[in-house]
């Protein structure tokens, strides 16, 4: 067995290097076929790269899900100021590890989708901000970077094109909210990582008050097998609003968790069953959480005919988010979990607004209180109440990813929350 | 509260935990490619990605000097505003003193040429800027959802009790600070522990015991 997760129902597009130590360097990744997506975008031009990328339908893997090739038609086409392109590799949403794997089996492969990006939008300089716990895969990272340079890969006059592009690889000191965008300009600027508001957007007014993109490191890893192949290739796996492949992390009571890269729509009880090998010792599933921490819960009965797309995941009442399957099995103490959840929220909310700063330390408190089995049928009235007014009423969204799991876990499993209440005991439903 | 799930796939985070796999932990963990990095940053791209959580720390180092203060002015280049390098600056301090006191944070600010209420207000927002001197091995348990859903608690209480210490404090011997820490990012791995600048994945409480031997013999 050289790497763990290795299903034959995988497509593995961007995961195909994954567990080959060989694939690391910059030969071993040209003998794969490396960078040949780069000297296809560099024959048809920054507007044939977005053409591509659009036809592609590749969705930002960050989360959102917004459609690449439009985030970057959006950035000014003349460039009269400089052009930043940034690549946001602080993964840091509880249950996602893709990125961290990308980056250190397949440096290269994220090196040459920076580069991509930047001479569609006419960067000269691409920033890869790590999060600062990342050191074993920065040094990775910047091994191939400084390969790139030694091999005319990167900097000035790219594969004898001409093209001139830096990049840099910025570590930085620990901050989920550093994930957010704007989050991630301000702390690239030196700054405290607090989110801007929008308008203006980033493609106006960015990093350095210049037009900047953000892509997440999954989003950019598929580009150079987009533009190498064509986007009607990337259509082939996938739906029609979501298209391609995408790395699903599954992390929590299955037994085997890892990521699988997998085609948009797959089957979730086919994920957890058959690719993940079933549950842990064979127990009953109880709870999803699909797309990372800040989505709602799903009960196993939404998953049963749950499919693992965009729209997909929407329809069972959650989101997809990045793909960040937690699996929880009957035995798990829904209050306790949806408690450490929370108090994470609490831990990372940079603090400017009100709702966010406020809403879930007490949040925190309320569920605490409920846990020792101090609480009140109110105090889900009270959790329910301040969920509202934390949703919508902040600059970023950190302060309504806190309230989803509130919110679904008391729709979804109250009976857990009374039997803490009226009983005191902690719920040990096995 | 949840019973273990003991994966059958073991990630090989280290040596001694290798399970079913044929790879080795320098492989996993990209060593040999990436060699020794020189002090003095290499090429100017990569001068701001430097480990700074290392077992041996002077607290007394200069700002900067040597093959250092090459590092630092490389890092400076690739930023288009002084304080667009504060953050790789604090950093390569860390790197050096193990820890950013207020005098430190001063001198950067000196170096930079920014206010020091610009440089304190950056680095009391930033997890990883130990504010005051930590043991040689900084041990950070994850216990976020994945971890929590797989022993994280426990892991966390084994290391305070193999290590005899209370959160947040260091042992009396000055090898082990041992803090709580959200999540690494490792979540298929659980539970994930870093330890200075490495991970240490599928921790389970049992194991607590050999790693840190594995740490006292041998330095990580």
């Amino acid at each position: 067995m050289a790497y763990p997760y290795v299903h034959e129902r995988e497509v593995r597009v961007i995961s195909r290097n994954f567990g080959d130590p060989a694939a690391r360097t910059l030969e071993g990744y040209r003998a794969r076929g490396g960078y040949r997506g780069l000297a296809r975008a560099l024959e048809i031009g920054p507007a044939g790269v977005i053409d591509e990328v659009k036809a592609s339908g590749l969705r930002g893997r960050g989360g959102a899900g917004f459609p690449t090739g439009l985030k970057w038609s959006f950035m000014p086409k003349a460039a009269v100021k400089p052009h930043y392109l940034l690549c946001n590799a602080d993964e840091s949403e509880p249950g996602t590890f893709k990125d961290r794997e990308l980056i250190r089996w397949d440096p290269h492969q994220l090196i040459e989708g920076c580069l991509i990006a930047a001479y569609a939008m006419g960067s000269r300089h691409a920033y890869i901000y790590l999060r600062g716990e990342f050191f074993e895969a920065s040094q990775v990272l910047a091994r191939a970077v400084e390969e790139a340079y030694a091999e005319g890969c990167a900097g000035e006059d790219i594969l004898g094109s001409g093209a001139h592009i830096d990049v840099t690889v910025h570590v930085g000191a620990g901050a989920y909210i550093c994930g957010e965008e704007t989050g991630l300009m301000n702390s690239l600027e030196g700054r405290r990582g607090e989110p801007r508001v929008k308008p203006p957007f980033p493609a106006a007014v960015g990093v350095y008050s210049m037009p900047t993109t953000i892509n997440n490191v999954e989003t950019l890893a598929a580009v150079p097998h987009i533009v190498e192949h064509g986007g009607e290739w990337y259509r082939r796996w996938g739906t029609d609003k979501s298209p391609g492949t995408k790395l699903f992390c599954v992390s929590g009571h299955v037994e085997k968790p890892g990521n699988y890269e997998l085609p948009l729509g797959f089957p979730m009880m086919d994920l957890i069953e058959d690719v993940c090998g079933g549950m842990a010792g064979g127990r009953a599933l109880k709870s999803v959480i699909p797309g990372g921490s800040s989505v709602p819960l799903m009960d196993a009965e939404d998953c049963r005919e749950c499919t693992l797309c965009y729209e997909g995941v929407e329809a069972a009442g959650s989101m997809l988010g990045c793909a960040s399957v937690i699996v929880m099995d009957d035995r798990t103490d829904i209050v306790r979990e949806v408690r450490r959840m929370v108090q994470f929220y609490a831990h990372e909310s940079c603090g400017q607004c009100t709702p966010c700063r406020e809403g879930t330390a007490w949040m925190t408190q309320v569920l605490r209180r409920i846990e020792a089995g101090g609480g009140t049928e109110a105090d889900l009235d009270t959790l329910l109440d301040m969920s509202a007014q934390m949703t919508g009423t902040t600059i970023c969204v950190l302060s309504d990813s806190a309230a989803a799991p509130v919110v679904s876990s008391i729709e979804k499993f109250r009976d857990e929350y009374l039997a803490l209440i009226h009983g005191g005991a902690r719920a040990e439903v096995a | 509260m949840s019973a273990p799930s003991r994966a059958p796939f073991r990630n090989p985070g280290w040596a001694g935990n290798v399970g079913e796999f044929d790879l080795s932990e320098a492989d996993v963990r990209g060593t040999g490619y990436v060699g020794e990095r020189p002090l003095d940053g290499g090429h100017p791209s990569v001068a701001p990605s430097y480990p700074y959580m290392l077992p041996g720390k002077d607290p007394g180092a200069v700002l900067f000097e040597g093959p250092y203060l090459e590092r630092f002015e490389k890092i400076r280049s690739r930023y288009p505003t002084a304080r667009g390098a504060l953050i790789p600056t604090l950093n390569l301090a860390q790197e050096l003193r193990g820890h950013i006191s207020p005098e430190t944070m001063d001198e950067v600010a000196e170096l930079l040429g920014l206010a020091t209420a610009e440089v304190r207000g950056t680095v009391t927002f930033y997890t990883m800027y130990n504010k005051r001197p930590v043991g040689r091995f900084l041990i950070q348990v994850c216990t976020n959802i994945s971890c929590s859903l797989c022993q994280g608690t426990e892991v966390l209480d084994a290391f305070l009790e193999h290590t005899r210490t209370e959160l947040g404090e260091t042992s009396a011997d000055g090898e082990f600070t041992v803090i709580e820490v959200e999540c690494l990012a490792a979540c298929g791995f659980p539970v994930a522990v870093q330890i200075n600048s490495h991970y240490y994945e599928n921790v389970v409480p049992d194991e607590v015991p050999a790693l840190l031997r594995r740490l006292r013999e041998h330095g990580r």
